[in-house]
């Protein structure tokens, strides 16, 4: 053990330069390392920032590009607006023509059905050369085209003070007497050749003292005698304008296929020779 | 003459070829000869009224679901439900309207 020697301090411990210059080395290995820490944070740090600036970006884009379809979104709803305010306009004009076609297609029925129910009255009038027959469809008339309930048919006797029945109907016997022309309202319109027709009331309500109408019968332009009418069907509750058209009608033409009837008749039924035709100077 | 304005109107429905009868006798003569899509009857007829024909009609295995229109003066409620619950379809008074039946015709055989 005495043996051991002992290193001397002198040749062991390094020098005073290799310690102030380890001691250097050390100081500069220690700020480079707090460096390198400082520059790893930096950049950890720039990256985070980079990371949030790419997803703003991202979302300033997608905002950008939302903006841009909503942008067109309203252009096309703009675009769809007019075309709907187009379609709409150019639809009511086409509702007004249609309205305006159905109101005329309906004027054009009425009329047609106006037209119809003069024409069978006419043809029906004429269609009998009997005083029986045609006295039967001036009933029918009455009845079925004007709805007519209760009525009676008069002709002026030859001293024109009384207005006789020759056919009713819905009117008891007793009721059924000549009626003087002098102050009745049969009367009346016999002297005047105006029909009176109550527009007001309702036909069907009315009585004998108060006729729903009164025609005149014309026969070349002379009044001859009156159809009274004295009540209509219950559902009859008013007369429209194509009755009107039948009383008119029937005023005209009535009377005139009555006489017509008539005197075939008293000619025994024979129709008139050639001759009777031959100085009409037409 | 209803006959002649009957006539008149119901030649105004498209595609309409209408027969005429006389009376509710001569109607099912008809009726047992050939197949029709509508019968439209007055209620007063000579021989054979316009319900008894309805009643015939609808015992008639052809034509017992041939829809019938009558037509009539009477225009009370009664008489109406009468027509109707002999089998009638529907029920036109007097005095009678072309567009009306037209109508009414157009309604039963569904022609717009």
């Amino acid at each position: 053990m005495a043996d051991e020697k002992k290193p001397s301090a002198e040749s062991n411990s390094p020098s005073q330069d290799l310690r102030s210059e380890r001691d250097r080395f050390v100081k500069t290995f220690t700020r480079g390392s707090r460096l390198t820490d400082e520059f790893i944070q930096d950049y950890e740090r720039m990256l985070d920032r980079v990371a949030t600036l790419e997803a703003e970006n991202a979302n300033l884009r997608a905002q950008l590009a939302a903006d841009r379809a909503v942008r067109d979104l309203v252009q096309q709803i703009e675009r769809l607006e007019a075309e709907k305010s187009d379609l709409l306009s150019r639809t009511n004009r086409a509702e007004a023509i249609t309205n305006q076609f159905t109101t005329r297609v309906q004027e054009v029925e009425s009329e047609f059905s106006n037209l119809a129910n003069l024409y069978v009255a006419s043809n029906q009038l004429h269609s009998s050369l009997s005083p029986r027959g045609v006295t039967r469809r001036i009933k029918e008339v009455l009845a079925q085209l004007l709805g007519a309930e209760r009525y009676s048919m008069y002709l002026a006797n030859e001293d024109g003070t009384e207005l006789v029945p020759i056919a009713s109907e819905g009117i008891g016997g007793n009721d059924l007497a000549p009626v003087p022309i002098a102050e009745s309202r049969l009367g009346d319109v016999l002297r005047s050749g105006e029909a009176k027709v109550e527009e007001d009331g309702d036909p069907s309500r009315g009585d004998l003292n108060r006729p729903a109408a009164v025609i005149p019968l014309v026969v070349d332009e002379r009044v001859v005698g009156v159809i009274a009418i004295f009540s209509t069907l219950s559902q009859k509750t008013r007369f429209d304008a194509v009755d009107f058209e039948l009383f008119r009608l029937l005023g005209q033409q009535a009377a005139a296929a009555l006489v017509s009837a008539s005197l075939f008749a008293q000619a025994e039924r024979r129709l008139p020779g050639l001759e009777a035709f031959l100085d009409l100077s037409v | 003459m209803m006959r002649q304005l009957l006539v008149f109107a119901l030649a105004r429905v498209k595609n309409l070829r209408v027969t005429e009868a006389d009376d509710g006798v001569d109607g099912l003569r008809k009726l047992a000869s050939a197949r029709y899509d509508i019968i439209v009857t007055d209620i007063n007829m000579p021989i054979m009224d316009g319900l008894k024909l309805v009643k015939r009609v609808r015992s008639d295995p052809i034509h017992k679901d041939t829809p019938i229109v009558i037509i009539t003066t009477e225009g009370s409620q009664e008489d109406r439900q009468r027509a109707l619950q002999l089998g009638a379809n529907a029920y036109i008074t007097k005095p009678i309207q072309a567009p009306q039946v037209i109508a009414t015709v157009k309604e039963l055989l569904r022609i717009e």
